[in-house]
């Protein structure tokens, strides 16, 4: 080990691999992608495949809805309405079904349409068994549009087509002016959990610094330690090497992550489960991926959008200089006192800033560029859980680059001072020292070891 | 000319209002044993903490080898503080490997010290040991081999043999005086336990309340401490002798075995300094029979407890 690295990496070394080998490290690094993985593949998987079909008894009263056939049943007037679904089915009739009537034929829900629900627009629904969220909005949207047909049909002088043609949905979709970029609330709850995760990786590890400290304090061992090495290296050693506990398993989830959602994308793409999906979305079975499948999710499509290089790159950075301020005032706290219940009073200083943040980020997803949002990503204390809200949106570089500035300058000058407080905190026993002692070490710097 | 290894003029440490250590001048040659002696809060830590660059001194001079202090002279010692932990998370072999590599010594050479040690201290299974599993005097002698590992010139030891049954005290006992006689090891033993120092001490230094108050060659200071006390067996009018005696010396102790004329008492005797032993005797056969007399050499515990007595007085 060359002199500069060592004691440093030997130091840095024991924090790392003593943690790393921990059962609970494992486990949880192991859990937390499957836990993400098996969200998503609930999501997509679960949400379709595990949905009960809805067969539904349409009861058309008045005959509005539908027209006898010579051979069977009755059949829509507009069969259009009622696009062909795995999930969902109709049949027309004219009479009301009893319960006994309806289970014997397999329906699940029965429907009825008279003259009143043209004048309402409301529908009674009687369910066997509850139809899901979406079978229920699908059946909305079919009589919608059925009982709009029925109304155009009405006026001899509207044409159907036509009206179709000149009918509008308007949806807003949001871009940035300079790239283009869609933006969406989804984006920015992104950002939010990329700040959580940020906030109780540093909570997190940064317990795992006090402790350490502690447990050097309380059983002694520091005074060995600091016969042989300075207290700030031992301080360093302690930070870098906890931090990059954090980051191992920050790289293992994403790298875990990804390859559990390659091997989902290859299992869905390969099961009989893509056929039929394809076959409701009427695509060609070989013209569709998971990909297509993840877009076709309203609620995971942004996952695409998102530029995750971008994002876990400045995740790396504003970790590795939050963690190193907040770990500074953790390893403090613990130099400070003898067992873990004596730092409680000691953590409010250092939990206030991470609260703060906490609150600013909820607030910052609905207003990613409000002027408290964008002051509180240029402060230090709150910029790494603040800044990591406001990416997905898209943020000016230099913002990102001012904010990068100011924290490393922000963590170098604390660490220094922690640094002061800590080299004298350690070796004290007994009585707890006070704000004003603790100032005198900060700005006493030839206080301390050789 | 071989310099001392280690040399204090003047060195003090204060903390806030209390002044832990006054200003302190010691010298310890090499290869020596010395033991640092005083009761608690004498400031023993604190200079021990000074040597092994822990804290600074506020003021005087420290040099070590010759130099003035600096942190690379630290890998050339080895200290065991007298409260002192492993970590709990680690084995034995790992940890006794991190004290090494933070040493700078070499992995392989550490592994094969240790082997050694771990043999001598007839603990060899222990490698793989997890520290959570291992008693007081277990880690007692993992502590031990943590600190002379990396072959220190300079042992600085705060109470080592604390926590230890007296078999395992003495063969920590033993190896130190092997480091010393066969490697040539200046120890520095910080201890309350005054048969260790009878036993290993060259030289003793004495702290109290901050201050130096006694030093020099072990076997001296307890002669000079003895103070021209005598051990005396007698026959004869033991309260004729008294009454003769007077205020001539002071009678300390004394026992009588039998009655009468035929009674023997066994008496200890602090003689003033202008009435040596010789003369005192020559005095003494003219008013008893003297069956036996010697000079009473002190304990170190007699040593510590007057010297204390004597500096708080």
């Amino acid at each position: 080990m060359t002199p500069l690295l060592h004691p440093l990496g030997t130091i840095v070394r024991r924090e790392f691999v003593t943690r790393v080998r921990r059962r609970a490290f494992l486990v949880a690094t192991l859990l937390m992608p499957l836990l993400m993985v098996g969200f998503v593949a609930a999501v997509v998987l679960l949400t379709q495949s595990a949905e009960e079909e809805a067969k539904v008894w349409v009861v058309d009263h008045d005959g509005l809805l539908t027209v006898p056939t010579d051979v069977g049943p009755f059949v829509p007037r507009c069969p259009s309405c009622y696009p062909e679904r795995s999930m969902l089915s109709y049949r027309f009739g004219r009479e009301v079904k009893s319960k006994e009537e309806l289970e014997r034929d397999g329906f699940t829900c029965m429907l009825e349409f008279d003259e009143g629900v043209v004048q309402s627009e409301k529908m009674q629904l009687l369910q066997l068994t509850p139809p899901s969220g979406r079978s229920r909005r699908a059946m909305e949207r079919d009589m919608g549009q059925a009982l709009e047909r029925l109304k155009v049909r009405e006026q001899p002088e509207l044409d159907y087509d036509v009206y179709l043609s000149l009918k509008t949905d308007v949806s807003i979709v949001v871009m940035d002016y300079e790239t283009g970029e869609k933006q969406g609330d989804a984006k920015a709850m992104v950002g939010f959990f990329m700040g959580i995760f940020m906030c109780l990786f540093v909570l997190v590890y940064g317990m795992h610094i006090m402790r350490g400290v502690i447990e050097e304090k309380s059983n002694r061992i520091v005074e060995v330690v600091l016969s042989t090495v300075r207290p700030r290296q031992l301080l360093a050693g302690k930070i870098v090497g906890i931090g990059l506990v954090g980051m191992a398993q920050m790289l293992a989830w994403v790298l875990l992550s990804w390859v559990l959602f390659l091997l989902l994308g290859l299992g869905v793409e390969q099961s009989d489960w893509m056929e039929s999906w394809a076959q409701t979305q009427g695509l060609s079975a070989d013209a569709v991926d998971f990909q297509t499948v993840l877009s076709s999710q309203e609620d995971l499509a942004f996952l695409l959008d998102i530029q995750w290089p971008v994002m876990l790159g400045c995740g790396v950075l504003y970790f590795v200089l939050g963690f190193g301020l907040y770990g500074a005032f953790f390893a403090t706290i613990g130099a400070m006192v003898e067992q873990e219940s004596d730092a409680q009073y000691l953590m409010i200083p250092v939990m206030l800033p991470l609260t703060f943040s906490y609150i600013l980020a909820i607030q910052s997803i609905d207003a990613p560029e409000s002027w408290l949002s964008v002051v509180s990503s240029f402060i230090p204390f709150s910029a790494p859980i603040s800044m990591m809200v406001r990416l997905p949106m898209g943020v000016p570089w230099w913002h990102v680059a001012v904010s990068l500035g100011i924290l490393a300058a922000t963590t170098w000058c604390l660490v220094l001072l922690a640094g002061r407080v800590y080299r004298v905190a350690i070796l004290m026993y007994g009585k707890k020292p006070g704000w004003r002692e603790v100032w005198r070490w900060m700005v006493r710097p030839d206080a301390g070891a050789l | 000319m071989s310099h001392p290894i280690i040399h204090t003029t003047g060195i003090c440490k204060s903390f806030g209002d209390h002044q832990a250590l006054a200003p302190l001048d010691l010298e310890v040659g090499s290869g020596q044993i010395v033991g640092l002696l005083g009761p608690n809060g004498a400031g023993k830590t604190t200079l021990l903490r000074m040597l092994t660059g822990i804290t600074k001194p506020d003021e005087g001079t420290l040099r070590m080898w010759g130099q003035p202090h600096h942190r690379d002279l630290l890998s050339r010692m080895g200290y065991l503080p007298e409260e002192r932990g492993l970590y709990k998370s680690m084995r034995v072999a790992e940890q006794v490997l991190y004290f090494a590599a933070l040493r700078g010594m070499e992995r392989k050479d550490a592994e094969h010290e240790l082997r050694g040690w771990l043999e001598r201290l007839e603990v060899e299974g222990w490698w793989n040991r997890e520290v959570a599993d291992l008693s007081k005097g277990m880690a007692q002698k993992i502590q031990f081999i943590a600190t002379v590992l990396h072959r220190p010139e300079l042992l600085i030891l705060d109470e080592p043999f604390s926590g230890l049954d007296p078999i395992n005290a003495a063969l920590v006992r033993g190896e130190m005086l092997r480091l010393v006689q066969q490697e040539g090891t200046t120890l520095l033993l910080s201890t309350h336990d005054m048969g260790s120092v009878e036993a290993l001490c060259d030289d003793v230094v004495m702290l109290h309340q901050g201050n130096k108050v006694l030093a020099g060659a072990t076997d001296e200071v307890r002669e000079s401490a003895r103070k021209g006390r005598v051990f005396l067996r007698l026959r004869g009018n033991m309260m004729a002798f008294a009454a003769e005696l007077g205020a001539r010396a002071e009678l300390l102790t004394k026992v009588t075995e039998g009655e009468g004329s035929a009674a023997v008492h066994e008496v200890e005797l602090a003689l003033p300094d202008a009435w040596p032993m010789p003369g005192f005797l020559q005095w003494a056969v003219g008013h008893v029979e003297i069956l036996e007399a010697r000079p009473v050499k002190l304990s170190m515990e007699d040593v510590f407890v007057q010297t204390v007595a004597s500096a708080s007085s």
